[in-house]
């Protein structure tokens, strides 16, 4: 499937700035599954310089500086992304969750996309023992992994009450469980706190959802602005595997992958130091429409 | 020494024997000074002859006296558990570490080795990665790390080398053999406080030192120093240390080794990154630095690609390294090998990255992260000690630090067990390790205590250098498994030994101190505003005390003669906010009370003082220990507490003490700040401020209409009566009054001489160009010019006004030419679905 991505982000503030130092990661790169025809951004005003280049992760980062005042920065992404259908994988066919565990400990390869790097607790994702068992009950001794994966998004959908509001972009893990409640941000981030904290690794994912058409009854959250889900791996033979616990679905053609890190703030679409404002309000509108 | 037939000897030996006798080294444990036969080793006997025939009371003597020089230094560290911060008094040890010579080759060749193994380990983390892609260090040990740096995989070190300074924590087991405990490459501490050590026992037992053989430890400074300006490619960048601040506990060593290695101190604020490199934001604009000694942990460098939150760290400084246009010391990254599972490798990755087996052992430490070790060590929990993998402590552990397997509870037990299983990745095990004691002074005897010791390396060229010398970690009591200051353990400093000469230590003043002072002339933006709202926040206390003081003294005059006066008083301190507003009809001992206690009043003595104080706190390297004492008992002084009651004499007396220590303040200021630049900020403040403390107590007392009584007490507020007594011998006059404090340039507190200095210190500061007035110059000339052409009877409130109007533009405009207000963008993220 081919999708035209747009996305507008616009950060106001509530005085000129002065001087503004950001990163942006907010343009989609090839990854296994997914080609990048064409990506571009436009950024206001014109920043005073500008740099490309791309993280570990394999992310592209695009670093600005702006000099003249300004009470808004606006970057516009307009992007044509295919999306590869992917083969569905048997979860009776991968291996037993303990035996993934052990295989990603004593991994060898640190490249980017290495279980290694998704293992540990991170800056937002910390290891917390409500969350820890409340997965453990997806995981009885010698079940499949991705089967116990299925069994813990759909629990997740269940258990907790989609809510915009109810958290903000800074609530941890445990805070959220805790509510029960929150956004997909949240979503994710309880689901990978679990799964690392029996020792698997999960890796978040920042992107968009196909949207819904008007009258698309499925009702699928996060299709209206930007999304997020959980990469599990699952082996070396069988992989990484995309889930959304926010809709309890595996990620198929309807994803498109924006950036990949340890959880939101290895992806966060906007970094900055900037000089002048106090109060500043960031937003964005999100379209991704199939290309017939 | 029996085989010796001289009687001096044996009379020594005796007095040796007696001086130590009662000391007992702790049951199976190796002690520094005594043999397990109860014999004083041979290397200690020389020195401990000597310091015994001294006899206890002057030994305390002596060991009081390097007490005072920490003291007077202002050597101190901070305590982080403690609520108030609270700054501690350094805690020296008097009896140094003896270390042999041949012993100490042997420390100098395993820890060069080591320095060396870590180098290589690093290069290859963030480099071709063979050794995880060869299975000799596992993957999840590397990316586990907080401190593996993802920004700088792929990317060399400027200047070529990860580690250019790196501390080791050693301890010497049971079976005597020295181990290392633990390595220190993120931004090690402890090589300012060895100084400060070494200066105070030097100067407390100055001929037992020079007698004693000992290696100093200067050259290995100056060694560093030359290395560290070799590194600069152009002659002009300056070199820095970027701290994070006085909140550290070590900020004392930050700023010692600035000074003492000749270096800019600078926080995250007073840094920039352009294209073309890294700059130092500077009162006389960007200055080019290339060079930094980091003392800041690597994850708070940058806000831009590493933690977001960061308030320390400078925007794009990864960017600058990346490109080459900054050398940091230690490289971004290197806490890598700092990790405890490390120690888990690094012996068996000698033999492949050096060639060679390590030379000096490691503790025995065993990572969980693989099935069969984990298998083992569970079994065998009782053995050994259960630590942290990579960091102090980690979330979702059990327990912080580390904890002996044998001192678990059965509950703890179970959930770190099931912690394991699920995770072996975090932890690892290490053999229990017996650490040996040495002497401690406690009670007019020697004692013996556990201890660890610190030894620091510099990269000089292509090769390490060990400091001879180091700093020695004490328990506190017996048995200490860890040793850290954070837990109220004392230090010592350690004397290496040699038979060959020490340089001549008679020369110079300061045998450890090196002449070097490089640092003169540059002055951080940051550290002038700071300096600036210091002079303002100490003078507008010394009007708030002065306030108060005439408030008091009118009592005596009977309450219906001093009432005009007395409202007129209270009038201006409601108007500064030093008093509640609508207490003008309270009594004068509650409004005096109010502006002396009420911390929550923007005007009160306390709350101008608290911010006098912590703005002096994030520039304190810049003042003089003296300074900072008087600027600290101002504060112990205006946070004390009052008795309750009518009680002006007390308050009176608090009200002198506060003038007598503003006095003080400003003579040190005067003497003693090195930085010509900062001493002008420190003074344009407290000028502009007794300028528009003057204008307001002009207008409040002599205009338009005269308070009765409002004339002296104006004088009296001015602190001008003795002149004005002198000059004019009658009862005070309008015109003469204002004449004497509006326009007299001869006057200290007039308004004129206020501008006479604001103009001298405009015109010296780096921006004022050539012979044109730089805007800020211009506004103040403006100004002045107008006052010194009035006549003291044309003088009116319109005029004053006027004045205020324009200091306060002056005090705007340094801000904006010399004040950077950096924020981090907090974006409220409104569309995440």
């Amino acid at each position: 499937m081919i999708y035209d991505v747009r996305q507008t982000t616009t950060c106001g503030y509530a005085s000129p700035v002065a001087h503004a130092h950001h990163v942006l990661r907010l343009t989609p790169v090839h990854r296994d599954g997914q080609r990048v025809h064409v990506a571009a951004l436009q950024i206001l005003p014109e920043p005073t310089r500008r740099r490309e280049g791309a993280d570990f992760f394999g992310n592209r980062l695009t670093w600005i500086e702006i000099e003249e005042p300004h009470e808004t920065l606006t970057v516009r992404l307009a992007a044509r992304v295919a999306v590869d259908s992917i083969a569905e994988t048997q979860p009776q066919s991968t291996p037993c969750w303990e035996d993934v565990r052990e295989e990603g400990f004593a991994a060898s390869d640190i490249g980017l996309l290495s279980p290694a790097h998704f293992l540990f607790p991170s800056r937002m994702v910390s290891l917390d023992p409500e969350i820890c068992d409340y997965t453990r009950e997806s995981f009885p001794p010698g079940r499949p992994i991705f089967d116990g994966a299925i069994d813990l998004i759909t629990r997740l959908k269940a258990d907790i009450v989609y809510e915009i509001g109810a958290t903000t972009v800074t609530t941890t893990p445990p805070m959220s469980f805790a509510l029960r409640r929150g956004v997909c941000q949240d979503f994710a981030h309880i689901m990978i706190s679990g799964l690392r904290g029996i020792g698997l690794p999960a890796a978040y994912v920042s992107g968009y959802l196909r949207s819904a058409p008007r009258a698309d009854a499925t009702g699928l959250h996060g299709s209206e602005a930007m999304h997020a889900w959980v990469l599990l791996w699952c082996g070396a033979s069988a992989g990484w595997i995309g889930l959304d616990p926010t809709n309890a679905i595996l990620v198929k053609e309807e994803h498109v992958m924006l950036a990949i890190g340890r959880d939101y703030t290895d992806v966060a679409p906007v970094d900055g130091v900037i000089v002048g404002s106090r109060g500043q309000r960031m937003e964005v509108s999100v379209s991704v429409t199939p290309v017939t | 020494m029996s085989a010796q037939p001289d009687n001096a000897v044996d009379q020594t030996d005796a007095s040796l024997q007696r001086f130590v006798a009662g000391y007992r080294p702790l049951p199976g444990i190796f002690d520094e000074m005594m043999d397990p036969a109860g014999r004083v080793r041979a290397h200690w006997q020389p020195f401990l002859s000597m310091l015994g025939a001294l006899g206890g009371e002057e030994i305390n003597r002596r060991f009081a006296a390097a007490d005072r020089y920490l003291r007077d230094s202002g050597v101190f560290y901070r305590v982080y558990e403690d609520a108030a911060g609270l700054e501690r008094p350094w805690p020296l040890s008097h009896i140094p570490l003896l270390i042999e010579p041949t012993e100490w080759r042997d420390l100098v060749a395993g820890l060069t080795q080591r320095a060396e193994l870590l180098e290589a380990v690093l290069a290859d983390c963030y480099g071709p990665a063979t050794l995880t892609g060869e299975g000799r260090l596992p993957a999840a040990l590397v990316a586990g790390n907080p401190e593996f740096l993802r920004p700088f995989v792929g990317v060399a070190p400027p200047g070529g080398a990860h580690l250019r300074f790196y501390a080791v924590d050693i301890g010497r087991g049971s079976d005597g053999r020295w181990w290392v405990l633990s390595d220190r490459t993120q931004a090690p501490s402890g090589a300012g406080y060895a100084i400060e050590n070494r200066l105070a026992l030097s100067r407390a037992i100055p001929d037992i030192y020079r007698t004693t053989g000992v290696e100093r430890v200067a050259p290995f400074f100056q060694a560093f120093q030359s290395e560290l300006f070799a590194l600069n490619r152009q002659d002009d960048a300056r070199i820095c240390l970027l701290t994070p601040g006085p909140m550290n506990e070590t900020y004392f060593e930050h700023a010692y080794l600035a000074r003492y290695l000749g270096l800019l101190l600078v926080d995250g604020e007073d840094l920039i990154v352009r294209d073309d490199g890294v700059f130092i934001r500077t009162v006389a604009g960007l200055r080019r630095t290339e060079v930094l000694v980091r003392r800041i942990d690597a994850d708070f460098s940058d806000p831009l690609e590493l933690n977001a939150a960061s308030r320390l760290g400078v925007a794009g400084l990864i960017q600058a390294v990346r490109d080459g246009k900054i050398i940091i010391i230690n490289s971004l990254g290197a806490g890598l090998v700092e990790a405890r599972a490390m120690l888990a490798f690094l012996p068996a990755l000698a033999p492949a990255v050096l060639g060679a087996d390590l030379k000096m052992p490691n503790v025995a430490t065993w990572w969980l992260g693989r099935a069969d070790v984990r298998k083992e060590m569970i079994e065998r929990l009782d053995e050994v000690v259960v630590a942290a993998a990579f960091t102090e402590s980690m979330a979702g552990m059990p327990f912080s630090g580390e904890a002996l397997g044998t001192k678990l509870g059965d509950a703890q037990r179970q959930e770190l067990v099931r912690s394991i299983r699920d995770r072996g990745v975090d932890y690892v095990v290490q053999e229990a390790v017996t650490l040996s004691s040495m002497p401690v002074w406690r009670d007019g005897r020697l004692q013996p205590r556990p201890f660890t010791l610190r030894l620091f390396l510099a990269k000089i060229g292509e090769r390490w250098q060990v400091m001879p010398g180091g700093f020695v970690r004490i328990a506190e009591h017996g048995d200490a498994h860890a040793v850290s200051l954070q837990r109220g353990a004392a230090t010592a400093d350690a004397w290496v030994l040699t038979h060959g000469p020490v340089g001549d230590t008679t020369l110079l003043p300061h045998p450890e101190r090196m002449p070097v002072q490089r640092a003169a002339g540059l002055l951080p933006s940051r550290a002038a505003d700071n300096l600036f709202w210091v002079g303002r926040y100490v003078e507008r206390a010394e009007a708030t005390l002065r306030l108060v003081r005439a408030m008091i003294n009118r009592i005596a005059e009977g309450y219906d003669a001093a009432a005009p006066v007395i409202s007129s008083i209270a009038a201006l301190l409601e108007a500064w906010n030093a008093i509640p507003a609508d207490s003008q009809k309270a009594s004068v001992v509650f409004m005096a009370r109010a502006a002396l206690m009420r911390s929550d009043l923007q005007g009160s003595l306390p709350y101008l003082v608290g911010s006098a104080r912590s703005a002096a706190s994030v520039i304190r390297d810049r003042f003089s220990p003296d300074a900072w004492r008087a600027l600290s008992d101002l504060a112990t002084l205006a946070s004390a507490q009052l008795s309750i009651g009518p009680s002006e004499s007390a308050m009176t007396d608090r009200v002198e003490a506060g003038l007598r220590i503003v006095a003080a303040l400003s003579g040190l200021a005067q003497e003693n700040m090195s930085q010509r630049a900062g001493w002008r900020f420190l003074e344009l403040g407290r000028r502009i401020e007794r300028a528009l403390v003057t204008c307001r107590l002009v207008r409040c007392f002599a205009l338009p209409i005269n308070v009765d009584g409002g004339l002296d007490v104006l004088l009296e507020l001015a602190d001008s009566q003795i002149t004005y007594r002198q000059r004019y011998l009658m009862i005070a006059a309008p015109v003469p009054v204002i004449d004497l404090v509006m326009l007299d340039p001869n006057n200290p507190r007039s308004v004129v001489f206020q501008f006479d200095r604001i103009e001298a210190h405009l015109a010296a500061l780096p921006k004022s160009s050539g012979g044109r007035l730089s805007p800020v110059q211009q506004i103040a000339a403006s100004i002045a010019t107008r006052l010194r052409t009035a006549e003291a009877a044309s003088i009116d409130s319109e005029l004053i006004m006027d004045i205020e109007q324009a200091l306060m533009k002056l005090s705007d405009a340094i801000g904006a030419a010399y004040l950077i207000n950096t924020e981090r963008s907090d974006f409220e993220w409104e569309a995440l679905a």
